[in-house]
């Protein structure tokens, strides 16, 4: 049994104005072992912020459960972390300041807030920025903010929202270098988002790929590339058999797609 | 050279014409046009001003007003910020507000003057309340829509590390809308000054109000329009104080994006 459990997971929202619903992610089960690093992909509005939300505890579920340890996750706890898509830092705070966020807010005890912000700074690489702000910051810069924020609350889980979504490809493969070489120290689990199926191949253990109308899962692809992962293997056989695989899904999503807006 | 000639370009320009405007004045009178009765000069307002420092007068009439205001502004400070702070907590107390706040709107505060004078009498608690009265409802309206309007993802950011309604409270609401608040404030301190000076027209026995409309009584152009002068630039004074606050409190608006 992995360490994340998800069964039948259904996610309605209520629709605009209306008293009626709308199934944005449908029967989904899925499960994760401890350490591995998992990512999502799926054509944009096919629920995986949805389901990332719902594991993080900050929407609720209309059917199904979701377990972490064991435990039904009912709202957000220390034992998970999110890093969201745009910048949701604190443009008053500093960068250091903006690492210590989550550890005041899960109470950790006042002695060692202000170091342990400060490795997480350091580790992310902006030990010289510590005292920058938000808006002193490049987007990529910002986003390692982001992530050390997540990381400085020692989470078991470490959910990702599209977190490298808003950057150009260059800081793209910079971040997801450093991200990984950050994971592989101490393997927490990861559940990382994206739309972009590079992406996807080169962080992940497994890949899920999610379809649309509603949201569900279509495959789950275990990738099978030796760790640590370097840019040479971008161009490998094997690679370029998952990015076309990949791409075959996506692409019969957007047909889907295609159709139902000629539909309508 | 230039270049510091276009950076203080505006500053220039407004000096500029402020010292027309006093030359233009000064120049009417001395040579005729308008009797110094009706529009008194600056230089009689100057040599005025000076006499008025000498005997303390001036000091007498500022300390007053001063004082008035201060008070009248501390009180709309304290109620309007606690009441904006209870309406954005509660959406019943904000309806109950709402009738209330709109009738502040919609009416002249100062007409409200002589059902005050009625319970308070003449004097400094009036002026006091009318001037809380000009000031609290900016303050109010500012920290209720500030504290409501906090942003949805940083709370969303805040609630995912488990912060409870106290904590996005304290770390999100009141630090993100701290720009509006002083806003708020600023546009306090110029109508708790309106209506310190106001009130003072009315029914007071020292201030710069009173000082005006005693000598606008006696018909002393000068010495009225002294002090006419004198609130300006308090008026001034304070607003530029609460602008450089609101400059050093927004520091995090004024980098490009956010
Ligand atoms: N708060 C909400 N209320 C109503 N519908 C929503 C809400 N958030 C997302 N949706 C809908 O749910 C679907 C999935 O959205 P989302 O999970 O954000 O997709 P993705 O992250 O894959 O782009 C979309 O059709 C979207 O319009
Ligand atoms: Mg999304």
């Amino acid at each position: 049994m992995g360490q994340i459990e998800i069964r039948g997971l259904s996610i309605d929202y209520r629709k605009p104005k209306s008293d009626e619903t709308f199934t944005a992610v449908e029967n989904v089960s899925l499960s994760i072992e401890k350490g591995s690093f998992v990512t999502i992909v799926g054509s944009s509005g096919c629920g995986k912020s949805t389901l990332l939300m719902a594991i993080a505890g900050l929407i609720p579920r209309a059917r199904g459960s979701i377990q972490v340890d064991g435990k039904e996750v009912s709202k957000p706890g220390p034992d998970r972390a999110m890093v969201f898509q745009d910048a949701s830092l604190l443009p008053w705070r500093s960068v250091h300041a903006n690492v210590r966020f989550g550890l005041e807010l899960q109470r950790w005890t006042r002695d060692d807030i202000d170091e342990r912000a400060m490795r997480y700074v350091r580790m992310v690489g902006l030990g010289a920025f510590a005292d920058y702000h938000p808006h002193q910051l490049s987007g990529g810069m910002r986003q390692r903010v982001n992530i050390a924020r997540a990381l400085a609350v020692d989470p078991d889980v470490l959910l990702m929202d599209e977190p490298f979504g808003a950057l150009d490809a260059q800081t793209r493969e910079v971040m997801g270098d450093e991200l990984l070489r950050i994971w592989e120290r101490d393997k927490k689990t990861a559940i990382f988002v994206t739309h972009a199926i590079d992406e996807a191949i080169f962080l992940g253990d497994r890949v899920v790929v999610m379809g649309r109308n509603p949201g569900h899962i279509r495959d789950v692809v275990d990738i099978d590339l030796p760790r640590p992962r370097t840019a040479v293997m971008l161009d490998s056989p094997a690679f370029v058999a998952y990015r076309k695989r990949l791409r075959e899904y996506i692409a019969a999503d957007m047909q889907s797609l295609q159709m139902v807006e000629d539909v309508v | 050279m230039t270049r510091l000639y276009l950076r203080h370009q505006t500053a220039l320009s407004a000096l500029a014409s402020f010292a027309v405007i006093i030359l233009v004045w000064q120049l009417a009178v001395d040579l005729g046009y308008v009797k110094a009765f009706f529009v008194s000069t600056p230089t009689r307002i100057a040599a005025e001003f000076m006499r008025q420092l000498q005997t303390g007068e001036l000091a007498a009439n500022v300390s007053v007003s001063l004082f008035e205001f201060v008070v009248g502004l501390a009180l709309a400070v304290a109620a309007g910020g606690a009441l904006g702070v209870l309406a954005s907590w509660s959406r019943t107390f904000e309806h109950v507000l709402e009738p209330f706040i709109w009738f502040k709107y919609s009416s002249p505060t100062i007409a409200f003057y002589p059902i005050f004078v009625a319970w308070l009498g003449l004097g400094e608690p009036t002026i006091i309340a009318i001037a809380f009265l000009f000031a609290v409802t900016p303050i109010y309206a500012n920290t209720l829509s500030g504290i409501k309007h906090a942003d949805p993802d940083l709370v969303r950011a805040a609630q995912s590390f488990g912060a409870r309604r106290r904590d996005v409270f304290l770390k999100i609401a009141l630090p993100g809308s701290a720009p509006l608040l002083i806003a708020g404030l600023r546009l306090a301190v110029g109508r708790a000054l309106t209506g310190v000076v106001a009130a003072e027209l009315f029914g007071a026995t020292a201030g710069l109000g009173f000082s005006i409309a005693y000598y606008g009584q006696k018909l002393r152009t000068t010495e009225m329009m002294t002090s006419l002068v004198v609130v300006i630039l308090l008026g001034v004074v304070l607003t530029q104080l609460l602008a450089s606050l609101e400059a050093r409190v927004d520091f995090w608006r004024t980098g490009p994006g956010r």
